[in-house]
């Protein structure tokens, strides 16, 4: 799942607001406070009841009931209760939830909250328990399993699938530029002149006369078809799907460490050079502005047939494949400075609240759901790619089955050439000074070297 | 007596949040810990927040915009349907925006008005005069917030109007009628004057609900780009629940508060809505 | 009784002339406010009939793009889940039925308590002389300027506390006794009633009550169904309240199971086919229902000229 964009910074913030009350009521305190039960192990072995679990994606509950029937059928005495809220209102229940004392037992975990919960003591950590039933850690690919380690070392979440970033491209504009498909799949780029992928995206780039980007009479005022689309947004602290896959090849990094980083790193020439080439590629017209990309998702756009390429998330695989008179294909990143590739490696795990009523039936219930044979099951359905190896090349097949060759986000896994969302405290705090110092940049309004004293009032969050 | 049950609602419904809000305005509260006794120095750090005041410049600028043409659009649909029909029809499709929630009413303005492939930008285009970014520009973004409100709310002020205007007695305009008085002359000398209790309401109605836009601005521009959409309700929500400083935002709502109760009275005697010249 | 009705010109035989052209040129201004009205109505109906994921291929098309019953189909709950998925709509059940009749219960039953209760507060408020009468009036008042962020967190662990959560009446509580809108919106009404009549009732020997219900109540009966229907309307619109406290499947209402049409992952667009039935549909039964009182309205409108 992706990081934060705007739009999902609101459902967030919503939920970080209830948490905020967690302290005001006396009842959220005395479920949180006395929800450090320390790192004792669950006794799972006589577990049964019910378990109540809540996920978002309403593309993945028909495969987690019947990953639900499976462990109800392998253990007769539980049975788990799935429930699914939008994304939105996910978040606001979940911490309601927390301080009512009605949230889940178990349920679906983001990086972009799971800092903020552990800190409130709102999560069972788990390592004991695993280590007792012999659950092994590091069956997932490679670094997922390391995110859910909390800033005291102990385990909050049990990885459940992860995503990458690729090039979806727009196949009969790309055919119509004389661009093969082929041509993609080998692009590089540097940030002071864009390299041969910034000569493709102007290639791909039309007025409305026809003539393209590359071509003397562009009119950058009256472009009909984009090169490179812009997802939603500038990406603000993030920049998951907008430009972390180009700071990513130049050796830049978000934090000082990470997990658990306590220094922000939006002052390096590398990051505001990278920035610098973004806002040339709007103003040249090869790109939208922002004022073009605030409306309608940017996937519906492409759908629009308004950009030859963007780039995207694998969550969106499915959705950028269903437009209808739009054959779309995948290309990696372009691989730059450093020679390789990059993309942000992002991840949700399943966690255990410390409310829960029936932790030895929420553990095993976990347990289950980080295990190949729930990961295979999730893998099938062809939605995500889950953590366990095996689930991932389940979900590759059934991808494949429907049409679509996924190689282009597995490469970066496979090669290595991942980095992980970086995470810190104050991850929403950090979204609201960002947002808009980004913004700025990306409009022209503020140079891109104006983000040193953004990256100040960031690093200022963790020395208060 | 009358008032017991809806005093009880009031008291554990609303005055009780609301003073615990005003409570927390006097604390410095994050997200962790126990609200700590800080005195007024949340409002002392308030004059010197640039957010703030760009959040009440933006709010001001959409209220005005919205209870102008608000009002005046809902008095004159108020009186057209009262003159012209009794058509229920006509009634209800004015009504029609109403019943939609503000959050499709905004995505469907948001899908009509895209730069890239909105209908109106498309018509704009084939006009012949530039696309224009109405969500995101620095002159479009707040009217085209204040039109898809006034867009959803036109209908319903000119009903809650037209119910004003049902209240005075046809007598009045005949007895003018008879006089000689024109339908122009009647409506400022007779209809605006005895329309002042219901007036009043709608305009203390309209413009504390214009402060507290949120909706609107929350499915569509999340306050971008930059700060030009950054509404004030907009403002406290992510102060409160994003940047954690809970005791700020509750400090910046009594503000709200204080500046909302001043216009309202202020409204309330200017129109004298106490009472009615009929009464 | 008057009864002239409304049609009847107001203004006598010698300027007829001119009040026609008015006329003309009033109805043009009418006409162009519904145009703008419905216009965009029309678009929420073209895009409810389209398939969802068709939709960019024609983006300022009037019609229907890949025209399609799907939508509706889904929203009724009359869809089989690979059928919503292949159509891009999300693979949730919807007991449409059940979820229109907690609807119902809830609107009815906050519109019943919160005008009965908010008409005796607003009489009291506009008719009757107590001490104290305009401070606990602007303190009422004073409640409308409290943003909602602050109300919704306390009411929801009272309302647990209670042990009504998941129930209707948890649902309706803390608007049943009055919104701070009703009780002004009444008191401005009853303030226009005429005293002479509350008078001859005094000297009757009509107590308090028996002026209300005798008096007050009926002749404040056009405000008071404008008034119901303004709450019901808003009370079926309501989705945050009722998902927080309601969101089980047997009280789960309307709007809160067709927010599954929304987009329900980040960074996806929503089922735009599916949302805009779901519009559609949840917003048919109100329309329905105003269109039915609003002849009420106008049959009542005679009170004021009760005199």
């Amino acid at each position: 799942m992706p990081t934060l964009s705007r739009r999902e910074l609101l459902g967030l913030a919503s939920a970080s607001a209830l948490a905020v009350t967690l302290a005001a009521c006396g009842n959220g305190s005395s479920t949180g406070s006395s929800g450090a039960t320390g790192d004792a192990a669950i006794d799972t072995s006589k577990a049964s009841g019910e378990v109540t679990y809540w996920l978002w994606d309403n593309n993945q509950q028909p495969a987690y009931q019947k990953v639900a029937d499976n462990f109800h059928a392998a253990n007769p005495g539980i049975t788990v209760k799935i429930t699914q809220y939008g994304w939105n209102d996910y978040w606001t229940n979940i911490t309601n939830g927390f301080v009512a004392g009605t949230a889940p037992d178990v349920f679906t975990n983001h990086l972009s909250m799971y800092p903020q919960f552990v800190s409130q003591n709102q999560l069972v950590p788990l390592d004991a328990t695993l280590a007792k039933d012999g659950v092994k850690t590091d069956v997932f690919q490679k670094g997922l399993a390391d995110l859910w380690v909390g800033p005291d070392g102990h385990r909050y979440g049990l990885p459940k699938d992860f995503d990458t970033i690729s090039i979806f491209y727009n196949k009969a504009l790309v055919s119509a530029a004389g661009v093969k498909d082929a041509d993609l799949q080998s692009l590089t780029w540097n940030p002071t002149d864009g390299g041969t992928y910034e000569k493709m995206i102007a290639h791909l780039t039309i007025d409305v006369n026809g003539v393209r980007g590359d071509q003397p009479g562009f009119d950058k005022s009256k472009v009909k078809v984009y090169g490179l689309g812009l997802d939603g947004g500038s990406g603000g602290a993030y920049g998951q799907t907008q430009w972390s896959m180009y700071t990513g090849t130049t050796g830049w990094t978000f934090t000082d460490k990470n997990p658990w980083g306590t220094h922000y790193n939006y002052d390096k020439p590398e990051f505001q050079n990278t920035m610098a080439w973004m806002r040339s590629l709007i103003a040249k017209g090869y790109m939208p502005s922002l004022q073009a990309v605030t409306g309608t998702a940017s996937a519906d756009l492409f759908g629009a047939g308004k950009y030859a390429m963007i780039t995207n998330g694998s969550w969106m695989i499915k959705q950028m494949f269903s437009y209808k008179g739009v054959q779309t294909g995948l290309a990696p990143t372009p691989t730059g400075p450093s020679g390789k590739r990059s993309s942000m490696f992002n991840g949700l795990a399943d966690s255990i609240w410390v409310g829960s009523k029936n932790k030895p039936a929420a553990a095993k219930w976990v347990e289950y759901l980080g295990s190949a044979a729930a990961q295979d099951v999730i893998g099938q359905a062809g939605v995500v790619f889950p953590a366990i190896p095996s689930g991932t090349q389940a979900a590759q097949a059934a991808f494949k089955a429907a049409g679509v060759d996924v190689t282009s986000f597995l490469m970066q896994v496979n090669d290595g050439t991942t980095f992980l969302f970086p995470i810190t405290e104050h991850a929403t705090q950090i979204g609201n000074i960002m947002q808009p110092a980004v913004d700025a940049v990306f409009t022209g309004q503020s140079p891109a070297n104006s983000l040193t004293s953004a990256n100040q009032q960031v690093n200022a969050l963790f020395t208060s | 007596m009358f008032i017991a049950p809806a005093a009880l609602g009031f008291v554990v419904f609303f005055l009780y949040p609301a003073l615990r809000g005003f409570y927390f305005s006097l604390t410095q509260y994050n997200l962790l810990g126990t609200p700590q006794w800080i005195g007024f120095a949340n409002f002392a750090e308030i004059p010197h927040d640039p957010l703030f005041w760009n959040s009440l410049k933006v709010t001001v600028e959409y209220v005005v915009l919205n209870i102008g043409f608000q009002t005046v659009i809902a008095v004159l649909l108020a009186v057209l349907m009262q003159r012209l029909t009794t058509s229920t029809l006509v009634r209800g499709a004015l009504l029609l925006p109403w019943l939609i929630s503000n959050v499709i009413a905004a995505l469907t303005w948001f899908w009509l008005l895209d730069y890239q492939i909105g209908l109106v930008n498309q018509f704009l285009s084939w006009l012949g005069v530039d696309r224009i970014a109405f969500f995101a520009d620095n002159f479009w973004a707040i009217p085209t917030i204040a039109m898809v409100n006034i867009w959803r709310n036109m209908g319903y002020t000119a009903l809650l109007v037209f119910a004003g205007l049902q209240t005075i007695p046809r007598y009045v305009y005949e007895a003018a009628a008879i006089d000689g008085c024109s339908e122009w002359r009647a409506f400022w000398r007779i209809t605006l004057p005895l329309l002042r209790p219901v007036l009043a309401m709608v305009l203390v109605l309209t413009v504390t609900g214009s402060f507290q836009v949120f909706d609107t601005v929350a499915v569509t521009t999340k306050g971008g780009p930059v700060n030009i959409t950054r509404v004030i309700q907009f403002y406290i929500y992510q102060k409160a629940f994003a940047d954690g400083q809970f005791g700020y935002a509750s400090a910046l709502s009594v503000v709200l508060f204080v500046i909302l109760a001043v216009l309202a009275a202020l409204q309330l005697r200017l129109l004298r809505a106490g009472e009615s010249d009929l009464a | 009784m008057s009864t002239v009705s409304l049609q009847q010109p107001l203004v006598r035989a010698p300027r007829r002339r001119r009040v026609r052209w008015g006329r003309g040129l009033a109805w043009a201004v009418m006409i162009l406010f519904l145009v703008l009205t419905l216009f965009p109505f029309l678009w929420i109906i073209r895009t409810a009939l389209s398939t969802t994921r068709s939709l960019p291929s024609a983006p300022s098309d009037l019609l229907p793009v890949d025209f399609t019953w799907g939508a509706f189909a889904r929203v009724l709950g009359l869809s089989s889940r690979a059928q919503a998925i292949a159509q891009g709509g999300s693979g949730a059940s919807v007991n449409f039925w059940l979820y229109l009749r907690n609807s119902a219960v809830y609107a009815t039953g906050v519109t019943i308590g919160q005008v009965f209760f908010s008409s005796m507060a607003a009489y009291a408020f506009a008719r009757l002389r107590w001490r104290g009468r305009n401070l606990v009036f602007a303190i009422f008042l004073g409640a409308l300027l409290v943003p909602p962020i602050f109300t919704q967190l306390p009411n929801f662990i009272l309302i647990k506390n209670m042990g009504l959560l998941n129930t209707l009446p948890g649902m309706i509580l803390p608007t049943f006794f009055m919104t701070p809108f009703a009780v002004f919106f009444m008191r401005q009404f009853m303030l226009g009633i005429n005293h002479e009549i509350e008078e001859s009732a005094a000297l009757d020997g009509a107590g308090p009550w028996r002026t209300f219900f005798r008096i007050i109540l009926p002749l404040s009966s056009a405000p008071a169904t404008t008034l119901a229907i303004l709450i019901f309307i808003t009370t079926w619109n309501d989705y945050f309240w009722p998902l927080l406290v309601g969101n089980t499947g047997s009280t789960r209402v309307l709007t809160v199971a067709l927010g599954v049409f929304e987009s329900q992952t980040p960074s996806g667009s929503p089922d735009w086919a599916g949302l805009m039935a779901a519009t559609l549909v949840a917003a048919a039964p109100v329309l329905i229902l105003f269109i039915a009182f609003a002849r009420k309205i106008i049959d009542s409108i005679g009170y004021s000229g009760g005199k």
